[in-house]
């Protein structure tokens, strides 16, 4: 009888607070897979920084990380179709994806910067990119900061789903514009001749995109209380520090 | 040139088999949908079904006319922005439908050919001796339509193969995805994509294998 009333209360209290029962769903969040070190698969297993940082979030908000990963350009698609709850890939803030999703707040601060083949003296700076070829990948902010800029139309913009580090070893085009993060990491780690033409040309600042919904909003400000924690606590900085040896989570 | 990293090819092959079998259910169960719908069809334009028969020429004039890509992305991306209850279709419910329709589009074209094929004066042998038009199908025309099809159905069935690679594009890690996504992390593309050249070439030679006893079989008739 007694323990007949506790699951009748239970289960009255699991009707009643829904806020827990969403808590339980898992957070599910889409990347590449294919944007070293941020987020990579080695031997079927998915790394890097961003999925540190969401497995962190995860913990702090007691919830499942339910990974989705596809291609770059594919990713919003998911997004906005309701597939995924938001994107973990170095997604930069702009005016365009403010309209249709709401940020969460910045994690990782970087800049712009163009990258050759090894040896490459034409292109030192963003201004030497005049005549050139450019790859960038497939509906990513660089694309959209090349075409910003005053000389645009004398660029040949190339996009690419991935692999256009290798295009650019290769010398099928001339520079990759990449963020100077993972761009310096690639030329330590991979076996690539590549070099880092110049200073970075534009500040960027990388957050969690969320469906601008009632649910997505919520979900934000979880992540954003979350994040606060984790920032506070040093958790942010000791995974930027495993990864880049130097902490990017900061402005 | 770089030396080749075979130590990592190696290392490779176990990772990816594992993504075998999903590349090999989504064309399975592609061709069985297809080939069930690519019946019909063909059905429905020899018999010349009216309305059906018209439909049919519309379907099949879009899913042959069109990239299976274009269609993969129309069913995964397009139709839940116009319908969002069709969010459920995942990335391999959507890779499947593409799949069937793109394909029974033209398997029906081969299944209707066979059937016209088969020579009149069968037919007219069969009613001359009493047989109903469901006994002559069963047991004169499909025998001997099939004989002829399955030749270019296998052929089908071994370029949807190798048509699942395209499902990465819609976040499925099949075989073709679990590379590109390792290979992406290794930067050594030859090493990655040549692993999976020869597994897609190995379950394809295979097939054509099990494509030669089954015509040896339905030679056998014919072996005189």
């Amino acid at each position: 009888m007694k323990t007949r009333l506790i699951h009748a209360l239970l289960a009255i209290s699991l009707l009643t607070s829904t806020p827990l029962l969403a808590q339980d769903k898992p957070l599910r969040v889409g990347m590449s897979g294919q944007y070293f070190p941020f987020t990579f698969v080695e031997q079927d297993e998915l790394k890097g920084f961003e999925v540190d940082i969401m497995n962190a979030l995860g913990e702090e908000m007691g919830r499942d990380i339910q990974y989705e990963t596809a291609n770059f350009s594919g990713l919003f698609g998911m997004l906005q179709s309701g597939r995924i709850d938001t994107v973990a890939n170095q997604i930069t803030i702009t005016d365009e994806r403010k309209k249709a999703y709401v940020f969460s707040d910045p994690y990782v601060y970087d800049g712009a910067q163009v990258v050759t083949k090894k040896g490459n003296t034409d292109i030192r700076r963003v201004e030497d990119l005049k005549g050139k070829t450019v790859a960038v990948n497939l509906g990513s902010n660089f694309e959209a900061l090349l075409v910003e800029l005053p000389y645009a139309d004398q660029i040949t913009i190339k996009t690419y789903e991935s692999n256009l580090e290798r295009d650019t070893a290769l010398g099928r085009v001339d520079a990759f514009v990449m963020d100077r993060v993972s761009a310096s990491q690639i030329i330590k780690e991979k076996p690539l001749p590549l070099e880092l033409a110049g200073p970075t040309f534009s500040q960027i600042t990388n957050a969690y995109p969320f469906h601008d919904t009632e649910a997505g909003r919520a979900l934000r400000d979880e992540v954003n209380k979350a994040m606060a924690t984790l920032r506070d606590n040093g958790t942010l900085a000791s995974i930027s520090e495993k990864w880049f040896g130097t902490d990017i989570t900061k402005p | 040139m770089d030396v080749l990293n075979v130590e990592y090819m190696l290392g490779l092959v176990p990772v990816l088999l594992r993504y075998l079998p999903l590349t090999l259910q989504l064309a399975g169960i592609g061709m069985v949908l297809a080939l069930i719908l690519a019946c019909l069809f063909a059905v429905i334009r020899v018999l010349r079904i009216p309305v059906l028969n018209q439909l049919t020429i519309v379907f099949i004039s879009f899913f042959r006319g069109t990239p299976l890509l274009v269609q993969l992305f129309l069913f995964y991306y397009g139709l839940p922005q116009l319908f969002s209850a069709l969010t459920v279709i995942d990335g391999i419910t959507a890779t499947i439908m593409g799949l069937t329709m793109h394909f029974a589009a033209y398997m029906a074209e081969s299944i209707r050919a066979a059937i016209v094929g088969v020579d009149r004066s069968q037919t007219e042998a069969a009613l001359s001796i009493g047989m109903t038009n469901g006994q002559l199908m069963r047991r004169i025309v499909l025998p001997q339509a099939t004989r002829v099809a399955l030749p270019t159905l296998m052929n089908y069935f071994i370029d949807m193969i190798k048509a699942t690679s395209l499902a990465f594009t819609l976040g499925v890690t099949e075989l073709m995805g679990a590379t590109q996504k390792e290979a992406a992390g290794s930067f050594l593309y030859f090493e990655a994509f040549i692993v999976a050249a020869i597994m897609y070439w190995i379950v394809v030679e295979l097939l054509s294998k099990l494509q030669n006893y089954l015509e040896t079989r339905l030679n056998k008739a014919y072996n005189r």
